[in-house]
Order: C-alpha cells, then sequence, then structure tokens
C-alpha cells in the first residue's frame, strides 16, 4: 500500500476535477452568503496516516477550530471523509454575515448549514464527473475545545495508511471569512480513484 | 485559411477538452498555453482569432490577462472557459471585454452556438 503514487496525468486530472466541483460549491457559498469568494488551485498529496494529526496540529495551532466531518461512499470503491475546518474566529463571524442575532440560532446550526452546502454541493459536482452516486453519512460536529481533532482524526472510521489529501480553501473577500475543506480518499479507495481517473484520461 | 486558437488552461486535461470540444468543421490551427503568462506572451507576438481561457491559474490568471489584454488592446475574441462559475465573476470577465463565459466542463452545443453567434464559424 505503501507504494502507491499518482501518475503527473493522474494528479492533473483529479485538480481539473476537483476545480469544477469546488467551484461550483463556491458559487452555492456566494448566493448563500450574498457575497463574492475567492478561488485558489486546490493543493493534492499523498499522506501517511501517522503525519496527519500533526499536520492538522501545525496548520491551526494557535487557535481554536471546529470542525464538520462527513463521511462519503460510492459505487467503485470510491469512499472518503470531508472535514470542513472553521477558525472559532470564523466561527463567529458567521452570524453576523448571515444577520442573525445571537441568540437566533446556535453556532452548530450555522455550521450546519454552511458545511451541508459545501460539502454536498462539492461531492455532487465530483460524483456527477466521474458518472457515480454517493451517499453520505450523518456530519458530526468536533470542537477543539472539546475534543482534540488528533483524537478525531484518529477515530475516522477507516483503516489505512495512506490516504490521498485534497486541501481547499474558501476565502469570501468582502467578511475575510475562511473555510478549509479537506478531503481524505483513503487506502484501497486511492487504487479505486486512480482507476477512474485513467478512464477519463483515456477519453481525452 | 485556419484560424489561429489559443487554448489557455494549466490543466493538461482541460486544455484537452476544450480541443476536443471544437467544432470538426471549424477550420482550426491550435496552439496551447499553460498558464497566463505564456498567453500574454503568445498575444503580445502572434495574431491569434479566438482565445480560450481559463481564469482560476497560478501566478498569472485568467483575469489578469483579460486586464492586461483590455489595457493593451490585444485581441477581440476571448471566450472564457472556467469552473468559477459565480455570477460576479462572469459579469466581471465580460466587463474586461470577454467575448462569452462557459462554464467548465464545456458543453460542446454551446460552444458551437457561441462561435455561430459571433460570426466566428
Amino acid at each position: 500500500m505503501k507504494d502507491i503514487a499518482l501518475t503527473e496525468d493522474q494528479r492533473d486530472c483529479l485538480q481539473e476535477l476537483i476545480n469544477v466541483a469546488m467551484g461550483r460549491a463556491s458559487d452555492k457559498l456566494a448566493r448563500y452568503l450574498q457575497t463574492f469568494v475567492h478561488l485558489q488551485v486546490p493543493y493534492i498529496e499523498l499522506i501517511d496516516s501517522q503525519a496527519l494529526p500533526e499536520r492538522f496540529a501545525e496548520n491551526y495551532a494557535e487557535e481554536g477550530v471546529s470542525l464538520v466531518s462527513q463521511g462519503f461512499y460510492g459505487e467503485r470503491g470510491i469512499l472518503g471523509e470531508s472535514l470542513l475546518i472553521y477558525k472559532s474566529h470564523d466561527a463567529h463571524g458567521i452570524a453576523e454575515i448571515l444577520g442573525y442575532e445571537p441568540d437566533d440560532i446556535s453556532e452548530v446550526e450555522q455550521l450546519t448549514d454552511i458545511s451541508s452546502i459545501l460539502t454536498t454541493t462539492f461531492l455532487n459536482g465530483l460524483a456527477e464527473q466521474i458518472d457515480n452516486q454517493l451517499a453520505y453519512s450523518a456530519p458530526r460536529i468536533v470542537s477543539s475545545v472539546d475534543t482534540p481533532l488528533e483524537q478525531h482524526l484518529e477515530q475516522l472510521s477507516f483503516n489505512w495508511d495512506l490516504a490521498l489529501k485534497v486541501d481547499i480553501s474558501y476565502q469570501v473577500t468582502d467578511y475575510s471569512f475562511n473555510c478549509d475543506m479537506v478531503l481524505l480518499i483513503p487506502g484501497e479507495a486511492i487504487v479505486n480513484i486512480q482507476a477512474v481517473l485513467d478512464q477519463i484520461l483515456d477519453e481525452f | 485559411m485556419s484560424i489561429p486558437v489559443l487554448i489557455c488552461d494549466d490543466s493538461a486535461l482541460a486544455r484537452k477538452q476544450v480541443k476536443k470540444s471544437l467544432p470538426a468543421e471549424w477550420d482550426v490551427e491550435v496552439q496551447f498555453a499553460t498558464n497566463g503568462k505564456e498567453a500574454l506572451d503568445i498575444l503580445r507576438n502572434q495574431q491569434i482569432g479566438v482565445t480560450f481561457l481559463d481564469l482560476t491559474m497560478p501566478e498569472i490568471d485568467g483575469v489578469a490577462v483579460l486586464e492586461a489584454n483590455h489595457a493593451e488592446k490585444l485581441v477581440d475574441f476571448i471566450i472564457v472557459v472556467s469552473a468559477d462559475i459565480q455570477p460576479e465573476m462572469q459579469k466581471r470577465v465580460i466587463e474586461l471585454g470577454a467575448l462569452a463565459f462557459i462554464q467548465k466542463p464545456v458543453n460542446t452545443t454551446k460552444l458551437k452556438e457561441i462561435l455561430q453567434q459571433y460570426g466566428l464559424l
């Protein structure tokens, strides 16, 4: 399992599929928040399960974060986990963006709403392009104040040594609201997605 | 005589997708650019009939190419082909002189309609 590697063509193909899915998710978010989302080129890497908690700790060391984690699984052995990560500062800002009074709706509900828009639009966009149907598990919300992120990552319900990790950043320009989407496609599912990518590459 | 066409996208797959979706009967000579900088070099030094331009690219992005094209009046026909489908972005590229906006992945029929609409086909 450790000797899996993406070819340059596979990486390019995956990145383009991600771009299209990310574009649709950004469009939905922009319409929901009535603002503009700045798109960046996504980052793709293969990561060792051992290194993942450490990588998260590095990226989100400074502040508390809230994380919305949702599993997905489809045909042909495509599965994984989508993580949306909000720094506390941004999580607090959502109510203001949406024009809620502090007591109108809980922060958890707001995060769930936004996460649902981003995750389902993104994953449906991805599924459509690879001619697949995805099902989703119920989203779980983890606050780093209550549960260390490392613990959540270790508890994710798949056994894997290696995962394909995709980092996507959604930046709302006029409100300085950011959130990161991390897609983890673990173990055998990497080989399965490689087969799907090769099939698309053969068409062009 | 063939029309010189430029396809600019950082993704090899996207470049091939656009090329493949050009109408078979359209007599063109296709060149590729893999980023905004390469595209501007070509647009400044060659006669290009129609340019297909991606937006989200590293370093010089598609919006910057449109801005430079607008300022330097390089070419008339730029068709944006992008995954960034936000209404504000579509409005912005049209204001910067793009002929049309096509969302990714490219729809062959839509592309043909646009080419016919502007008398390019």
